[in-house]
């Protein structure tokens, strides 16, 4: 099949394509069939004498006919090798031209079996031609022979398509600016309407679809009704339609119901591992990263349990992902064998950051996603974070909040200068016994720490949250140089003396 | 030893010979990573005389403060270099002991802080973060937990600990009362006599106050005591 291109792209002009994979049924058993030299037919073995539902171009040479019984078939091509449709291969190959498909444009509509409409107005239209060969170069790898037309609606987009493999050929672009002259060379037929119609058209000397287009719109109306308006509105451009666009993020799954019980994670473990393998090329030919993994286990009870796995940015690295599945599973209670294993990519757009040259982070954001959850599977998830101090009075008060991705350069210290020691908190507080002198703390009595107060500073008074009905709090600190121990921090609250902490 | 023995023994020092200085024992490795050992400075004139220069790349350092105080003021001087040299740290926190208050928020930045409830617990959770080559510095804070508590960690953990350590250059402090592990390669007792009025002079001038000396066991206490035995 040749490829060429009918005309300049005329720039900001808003366009559509339809991919189209003629004979899918057949093309979905068979890869590359229509170049193939052995001629090949699809076969209908549901009814009662079987019959040809397609064939490649090698079986239509030697004069086998789509709707002949497949045994004429064989009396006529002798060679002809019989294959029967197969859902998994349709679904198969439909996954593979949509997903193949967004690698060019985001916006697509799976139109029908074998048929995509591709909106192309977030692409530049002098790309629109080395887009869509490429298009066909990377579909033709993946098996399948696809022929795409362009044109300013889609259904012109269409009538190209099908004018193409008409031709022969596997591009048409219907270029806006010559569309009369394109349409002038198009049968009557490629326009998908009913035979009464065409019949019509051709007795009134009406053969080509530019000639039906320049009749007027009254005319048309007064002697065809509905049916030749629609398709007058069509071939003029002026008939548009939403597409309905496939979702990205439902399409790159994969599954396996095991036929056997899977109570070992190695197993289950090989099938993520190809998997994986499958996935990451399906994703990257798209240009876009997983952001999260989802994974969905049944197991031989009838329960089942879905989990998602978010990535702190996207990635299509093998080894991170396999990783990131891995590390579940192993942590995964499994109490019944594991009947089936649904994985799904979440895409989105790869990341575009660059740090900046003198810029510092984190090396690795994987491995510290990793370590966060096993630390937090360790301490307990309330205990890990960077701590913050909260816009209180009160002492002890904080929060934990995630530790930044990078940190910045640390500009010179301003406000008054640090002074004091630290305090090293007795968690929950040290109860103690404190015997008054003049006002003042004289001992202290504890368990741990016991002896005389022989320099203090204080008191401070505080206090705060009145304004919440409950939750006030009133506090007096001293800090208080207890004989051969050291200095501390005494606090008395709601009548009860306290060593909150030691300086140190 | 028979005589296949000898024959096996004669034969690998023949190809040690041989191979001359191709070939190297585990131990003489380990030899040649402990002299081109990488430290980094502390910003404390003491620590870093005591241990020679800096914390030891790759190597446990035992911190010791006990009654004598001063192990709080160490970690802040150290958090606060990390900060400026823009270090992720993590602070292993036996007890929930920290007090955020007491440090800059600014150098607060780039800590992790992770409460742990024992001894065992902290050790098991470095070892998970040792592997991380995000954190170059860690704190272990042992201080609130009983002997009993960590003496229960097995010594082959520290080991692999250790190991990670050295894989990725990064450093683990362990402050504790009293010696902790035979892994470390530094012991330094520091200590500080604090009194009420300090609480209001400037945190520098605590730190310039600060003494450090080698603690019994340290790698710096074991070569003062072969020198003193030489000079004997």
């Amino acid at each position: 099949m040749g490829f060429i291109e009918c005309s300049r792209n005329r720039s900001g002009t808003p366009g559509f394509a339809v991919v189209w994979c003629p004979d899918f049924k057949l093309q979905a058993v068979v890869r590359r069939v229509q170049t193939k030299p052995e001629p090949v037919a699809l076969v209908d073995d549901t009814k009662r004498q079987s019959v040809i539902l397609s064939r490649n171009e090698a079986a239509i040479r030697q004069g086998v006919e789509v709707g002949m019984k497949t045994v004429q078939g064989l009396a006529r091509c002798p060679g002809l090798r019989v294959e029967s449709p197969s859902a998994p291969a349709e679904e198969a190959a439909a996954r593979t031209l949509l997903e193949t498909s967004f690698g060019w444009v985001p916006g697509i509509e799976e139109t029908g079996e074998g048929w995509l409409t591709l909106d192309l107005s977030t692409q530049s239209p002098g790309e629109w031609v080395d887009s869509a060969q490429r298009l066909r170069g990377r579909l033709y790898e993946a098996g399948a022979e696809v022929v795409i037309g362009i044109g300013e609606t889609p259904s012109l987009a269409r009538i190209a398509a099908l004018a193409a493999r008409a031709e022969g050929k596997s591009f048409r672009h219907l270029d806006p600016g010559c569309r009369m002259e394109h349409l002038d060379q198009l049968s009557l037929g490629l326009a998908e309407t009913a035979e009464e119609l065409q019949e019509r058209l051709r007795l009134w000397g009406v053969n080509s679809l530019g000639a039906f287009a320049r009749l007027s719109r009254e005319a048309i109306a007064a002697r065809m009704g509905d049916e030749g308006v629609e398709l007058w509105l069509r071939l003029t451009g002026r008939l548009q339609r939403p597409l309905r666009l496939a979702k990205l993020d439902e399409l790159f799954e994969e599954h396996q119901d095991f036929d056997y019980e899977v109570r070992e994670r190695e197993p289950l473990l090989f099938v993520v591992n190809r998997f994986l393998d499958q996935l990451i090329v399906r994703v990257g030919a798209t240009g876009r990263a997983a952001v999260a993994v989802h994974v969905l286990l049944t197991f031989s009870d009838g329960s089942c349990r879905a989990k998602r796995l978010p990535l702190p940015e996207p990635v299509l690295d093998h080894e991170i992902l396999f990783h990131l599945i891995s590390g579940y599973l192993d942590g995964l209670e499994m109490k019944a064998a594991i009947g089936g294993i649904r994985i799904r990519f979440e895409p989105s757009d790869p990341v575009a950051s660059q740090r900046t040259l003198f810029g510092a982070g984190l090396k690795n954001r994987y491995q510290f996603e990793d370590t966060m959850k096993r630390l937090r599977k360790i301490v307990g998830s309330e205990r890990v974070g960077t701590p913050r101090s909260l816009s209180t009075h009160r002492p002890g008060v904080f929060e934990l909040q995630p530790l930044p991705d990078s940190l910045e350069e640390c500009e010179e210290r301003k406000g008054p200068p640090v002074t004091g020691a630290t305090v090293r908190r007795f968690r929950g507080g040290l109860r103690v016994d404190v015997q008054m002198r003049e006002g003042r703390p004289f001992r202290i009595e504890s368990r741990p720490v016991s002896g005389l107060v022989v320099d203090l500073a204080g008191p401070w008074y505080c206090g705060g949250d009145w304004w919440h009905a409950g939750r006030d709090w009133n506090r007096v600190e001293w800090d208080v140089e207890i004989r051969a121990r050291g200095v501390f921090r005494l606090v008395r609250e709601k009548e009860q003396w306290n060593l909150e902490g030691r300086y140190e | 030893m028979n005589g296949t023995g000898t024959d096996k023994v004669a034969a690998l020092a023949a190809i040690r010979e041989q191979l001359g200085s191709r070939i190297t024992s585990g131990s003489e490795l380990l030899q040649v990573q402990e002299t081109r050992e990488v430290r980094a400075a502390t910003g404390l004139a003491g620590l870093n005389e005591q241990l020679g220069g800096g914390l030891p790349k790759g190597q446990f350092t035992e911190i010791l403060s006990g009654d004598h105080g001063g192990g709080g003021l160490v970690m802040a001087a150290l958090l606060a270099r990390a900060r400026r040299e823009r270090q992720y740290v993590m602070l292993l926190d036996v007890g929930c002991c920290f007090s955020p208050e007491s440090f800059p928020e600014a150098d607060l930045e780039g800590l992790l802080w992770v409460g742990c409830s024992g001894a065992g617990e902290a050790v098991e959770a470095l070892d998970v973060a040792s592997r991380d080559e995000n954190f170059s510095l860690f704190f272990v804070d042992l201080r609130g937990s009983s002997s009993s508590d960590w003496r229960g960690v097995r010594a082959n953990q520290w080991q692999r600990i250790l190991g990670q350590l050295r894989q990725r250059e990064s450093v683990a402090i362990l402050f504790a009362n009293e010696a902790v592990t035979s892994a470390s390669k530094h012991r330094i007792r520091v200590g500080l006599a604090l009194q009420c009025d300090d609480l209001d002079r400037d945190r520098e001038q605590l730190l310039a106050r600060l003494r450090f000396e080698p603690a019994r066991g340290s790698e710096v206490d074991s070569s003062r005591t072969v020198a003193m035995r030489q000079v004997g």
